[in-house]
């Protein structure tokens, strides 16, 4: 096996375990975990602390204890996540992080108390006024509540010197994963939708000291060989998450390539740069400050279509695949307004409305097959 | 003779919204506001101010939402979003509706006290509408009373808005007008609270419904003397009743179970989901709306202004939303509690389960839920929403028998 | 004599108690609210208790259709009905697992009286509709449903929480050649899963039976009591639990 298959198999490995993955990291680090919901956490702060922050971006699993505290027309990661918090899944985490970034992750701070009292929580709540002078106040205030409130629960101490270096790694794993989807576009053979989906998870359930070496070297491999062309349609994917896995199978299946992302799960957490000046919690609450396109960060005038339509004239994209992630109102309080925007400019949209717990998938397996086929 | 509340009530109403078309014409600016915003900022300078939450619900009592809904699910609008976005985005494009109709705004101001949701609401209006977007952003109270970092955050914005108004307007900012505003706003909310808490009163002179008419008003008017003035006179139209043991209906017809509805009322099935509590003798005697817009703060004080909009319950945690029902319960001699799992509204519902559980431990009162929505006539079924509402009360009953036994 | 009758969205059924309340009469008409089907079953049980309507001197309506029928004195819910039945034949049990042409219900008694009481949200699955439904894209009676799923070798999940959409969902399942019986045991497990849902809601007690229609099919009894990890039984005469109910509530609201 080549050095890139045997790495990007161990990504892949990771990212379709990450219960295995993330027992396996803290084995061989020595740290214990933190779980970080989505969308955004200071997972830097938990890194200065000595932890492992994890993603926890739901999964398969059937809703049963949950039913206790949500409705049906809840959003499936966030309902899974309660779910398996019940179960008792997360009891190796020694924190979880809750942003309350919209209205049903502020009910999930709240029922999270009671629901999984095993699990100490820390909600932030992100400022979406950024263009008001004192979001920066506020938000440094609140990444300082959110160390505040992890030393009580682990009594640990972290100092800002930790922090800081923290910040320098996780700037150095963003860059890497800039790089890493720029260079990938080039191979859509090698990194087809559903392997550079998998290689950015993977990140989510590995200290990132460790992933960001493995990506790096994906990088260096794949730039020794001759770039490659893409067997069918070239796509800009957008939306919550890249899954169900099934559905990426398809998009192989059918040569679909995603050459770019607007994905939360993914680019959203790396394409915005750092500021190079200010203190250690200005460079932090400023990469929030700064980030466009995010429908979770409120904007005076959204910028995501036109920010989408930047991404598709400059990657030779042919269109736009939207993940809908059913019940997940940002998302969809976005959708008309870009979907008119590309739309003008003559910009096909694959609309594709998934959940997590997803059993059936031939309605899309038709739709995705009939819109490559219209391409 | 001088008129009734009931006749002033529906002569502001039309004024409210002949006056913001006149304004239109007469070259004003006009903004669209939230429900429970700090509206004292604009009305200081002048601004007509709409607000599309009312709008949407006076389209919708009107059996009119189905066609701006339609037009909004067209454009791409899920099913699954809040119902008065969708009516809203709808009447953007529509701009008319044989119900009501608001001016098309020259801004849009919003806070997100109420929920996350109308902040992206506003956004889109703001980007289709190419206008600009005030947010006054009001962190989630997770913790029981707001940290010092978020009223200075708030304070702050509220300067920003100043600022930006200023732009709007291209005149300095009217700060003695505002202090005669938020005077006579805090006034209102006085009178408005005072009027609300007539129904502790055994058997209640007011009838919920005729609270969810009056809440109309309260959202357009806050801070205007003939608003004022209109709430106190209500007031003091319910404490004569009160005085005379008037119920909340007409003679003979008894108040038999107090309940607290929680959540927005059905705006287009109103006539059924009153009727059938009516038919049982149900009143809704409280909820926490009275003190949706019992905002209230010294005059020119920006910090307890600032609080007071945060403090909005839905902006809080279960801990205060569940521990204040339970009060309401014990002060209003309440019997049960109805829960509207609103289909729009996800904000409110997704803590319902667990208030259902804290109430009836804390108080021992029955609860129920039901599936509705506040203005997609769709989603609220007749036949379910009436078997729950008759279970309930079998339940209340079987709990007055028992009280009654223990009394004996 | 004393009469309840049970309107419900699929069904008719009607119940006559003696003074002694011993049950002299149970019939079951496979037509509900909105057509004549209360009429039918009222007549079918008067037939077998050989009495006459001026015989009867109290009734209580009950179900979907309870407020369209103006023969009965007063119509109680069937939540109070399916209560007062199970006290009366299962006086043991505390919960009660009732899942109807429309409404799924999950109802906890404390001393026979109703505690808590939970129903299905507007369109989850968890219904005996959703069942129909099944059957019919089966091709096989409902009655049959159990007996198919019984030949069932694996378990199918079925996902959508709307009927309509599991309908796409199994008809989908079936061209992608799976086994009937095996699409017959996924739906009662996908019933039975909404269901253990909303028992999480107001949580099991120590005996929990099951009434209504759907009781009948064996399997799902089965499917119930495998996700909720308990006994589950299906009471006796499920079908009339509730109009059994109502008619001892006739019996106790003439003698008040």
């Amino acid at each position: 096996m080549s050095i890139i298959t045997k790495k990007i198999t161990k990504l892949e490995n990771i990212a379709l375990n990450p219960a295995k993955a993330v027992a396996e990291s803290c084995k061989e680090t020595g740290k214990e975990a933190v779980g970080c919901f989505p969308i955004y956490t200071p997972e830097e702060i938990v890194y200065a602390g000595g932890f492992l922050p994890v993603g926890m971006w739901g999964g398969k699993k059937e809703f049963k204890e949950s039913e206790a505290y949500l409705q049906g027309f809840c959003c499936s990661i966030i309902k899974t996540n309660v779910e398996l918090g019940i179960r008792g899944a997360y009891n190796h985490l020694k924190a979880v992080i809750i942003p309350a970034l919209c209205d049903t992750l502020k009910c999930i701070v709240e029922n999270w108390k009671i629901a999984v009292p095993q699990v100490p929580s820390v909600a932030i709540v992100y400022p979406q006024n950024r263009w008001a002078a004192g979001s920066q106040e506020y938000l440094i205030a609140e990444y300082k509540r959110v160390r505040s409130e992890l030393e009580k629960i682990t009594g640990v101490l972290i100092t800002e010197t930790a922090i800081e270096q923290a910040y320098e790694l996780y700037e150095e794993y963003r860059a890497v994963m800039r790089e890493f989807t720029e260079v990938a576009a080039k191979y859509p053979q090698t990194i087809d939708a559903k392997k550079r989906h998998l290689i950015i998870k993977a990140g989510y359930y590995m200290d990132k000291a460790v992933y960001k070496e493995d990506v790096k070297c994906i990088i260096e491999e794949l730039k020794k060989m001759p770039e490659e062309k893409a067997k069918g349609v070239k796509v800009v994917a957008t939306g919550l998450i890249g899954e169900p896995i099934e559905v990426l199978d398809i998009f192989v299946e059918n040569g679909i390539t995603v050459v770019a992302d607007d994905l939360a799960q993914e680019s959203r957490q790396f394409r915005t740069v750092g500021r190079p000046e200010g203190t250690i919690w200005e460079k932090m609450a400023g990469r929030i400050l700064d980030q466009r396109g995010c429908t979770f960060l409120a904007e005076q005038k959204k910028s995501r279509g036109d920010m989408l339509i930047n991404m598709v004239k400059n990657t030779g994209a042919e269109a736009v695949v939207v993940m809908m992630m059913k019940f997940c109102d940002p998302e969809e309080f976005d959708y008309p307004v870009y979907k008119a925007q590309l739309e003008k400019e003559g910009i096909p949209i694959l609309y594709l409305e998934v959940d997590q717990q997803m059993e059936s998938f031939e309605q899309l397996r038709t739709r995705i097959q009939s819109f490559a086929e219209m391409l | 003779m001088s008129k009734t509340s009931k006749e002033l009530l529906n002569e502001l109403v039309a004024k409210h919204y002949e006056d913001a078309a006149q304004a239109k014409k007469d070259g004003k600016l006009v903004a669209w506001a939230t429900s429970i915003c700090p509206q004292e900022l604009l009305e200081a300078m002048d601004i007509t101010v709409v607000y599309p939450e009312n709008h949407a619900a006076a389209i919708a009592a009107r059996k009119h939402s189905q066609e701006f809904l339609d037009q909004s699910e067209g454009c791409g609008y899920s099913i699954d979003i809040c119902s008065y976005a969708r009516v809203n985005m709808g009447y953007k494009d529509i701009q008319y509706s044989e119900a009501a109709n608001i001016p098309m705004p020259d801004m849009v101001f919003c806070c997100n006290n109420i929920c996350t949701t109308v902040a992206k609401w506003y956004e889109n209006l703001a980007t289709e509408l190419n206008i600009p977007f005030i947010l006054i952003d009001t962190p989630f109270n997770h913790i029981y009373d707001a940290p010092a970092h978020n009223i200075e955050y708030m304070r702050n914005q509220i300067e920003h808005a100043i600022h930006q108004i200023e732009e709007i307007c291209g005149r300095p900012y009217d700060y003695e007008r505002l202090t005669e505003v938020m005077k006579i706003s805090n006034e209102t909310a006085y009178w408005w609270r005072r009027a609300c808490f007539t129904a502790q009163a055994m058997p209640s002179p007011l009838s919920g419904f005729d609270m969810f008419n009056y809440m109309a008003l309260v959202v357009c008017i806050r801070g205007k003397k003939e608003g004022r003035d209109l709430f106190k006179l209500w007031c003091e139209e319910l404490e004569a009743k009160a005085a005379e043991g008037k119920g909340p209906w007409k003679e003979g017809e008894e108040e038999k179970y107090r309940v607290i509805w929680d959540g927005i009322a059905c705006w287009a099935n109103l006539s059924p989901t009153y009727k059938i509590l009516k038919k049982y003798g149900i009143n809704v005697v409280t909820s926490l709306y009275p003190d949706a817009w019992t905002i209230l703060y010294e005059t020119n004080d920006i910090e307890g202004m600032a609080k007071a909009y945060t403090y909005y319950h839905a902006n809080r945690n279960v801990d205060y939303v569940a521990a204040t029902k339970s009060q309401r319960v014990k002060d209003f001699n309440v019997d049960g509690v109805i829960f509207h799992s609103n289909r729009s509204c996800k904000l409110m519902d997704f803590t319902i389960y667990e208030q259902q559980r804290r109430i009836t431990a804390e108080t021992g009162v029955p609860t129920v839920v039901f599936d509705g929505d506040m203005t997609d006539p769709r989603i609220f079924s007749e036949a379910q929403y009436e078997t729950r509402i008759q279970a309930l009360v079998e339940m209340m009953e079987e709990n007055k028998k028992k009280k009654a036994q223990e009394g004996k | 004599m004393f009469l309840g009758i049970d309107i419900g969205s699929s069904s008719s059924k009607v119940a006559i108690v003696d003074e002694n309340k011993n049950v002299v009469a149970a019939k079951v008409v496979n037509m509900g609210t909105g057509t004549n089907g209360a009429d039918v079953a009222m007549q079918a049980a008067l037939d077998e208790a050989g009495i006459t309507l001026e015989d009867v001197k109290y009734i209580v309506a009950t179900g979907y259709g309870r407020l369209k029928f103006d023969k009965a004195d007063v119509q109680i819910t069937e939540i109070s009905c399916h209560a007062k039945g199970v006290q009366t034949l299962v006086p043991d049990a505390d919960t009660i697992i009732d899942i109807g042409g429309q409404d799924a219900k999950v109802i906890r008694l404390a001393g026979g009286q109703v505690e808590n009481f939970i129903m299905n949200e507007k369109c989850a699955a968890g219904t005996g509709r959703f069942l129909e439904v099944m059957s019919r894209v089966l091709n096989t009676d409902l009655k049959d449903l159990s007996a198919l799923a019984d030949q069932s070798t694996k378990a199918l999940a079925i996902s959508s929480v709307c009927t309509v959409f599991a309908e796409s969902e199994v008809i989908s399942s079936l061209a992608a050649g799976e086994a009937l019986a095996d699409v017959a045991r996924g739906a009662n497990f996908a019933i039975a899963k909404r269901v253990a849902g909303m028992c999480k809601r107001v949580g099991t007690g120590k005996k929990i039976v099951m009434t209504g229609g759907v009781a009948l099919n064996d399997n799902m009894v089965r499917s119930m009591a495998a996700e909720l990890g308990q006994e589950v039984t299906a009471v006796p005469h499920c079908q009339v639990v509730g109009a059994i109910g109502a008619a001892i509530f006739a019996h106790e609201k003439y003698h008040k």
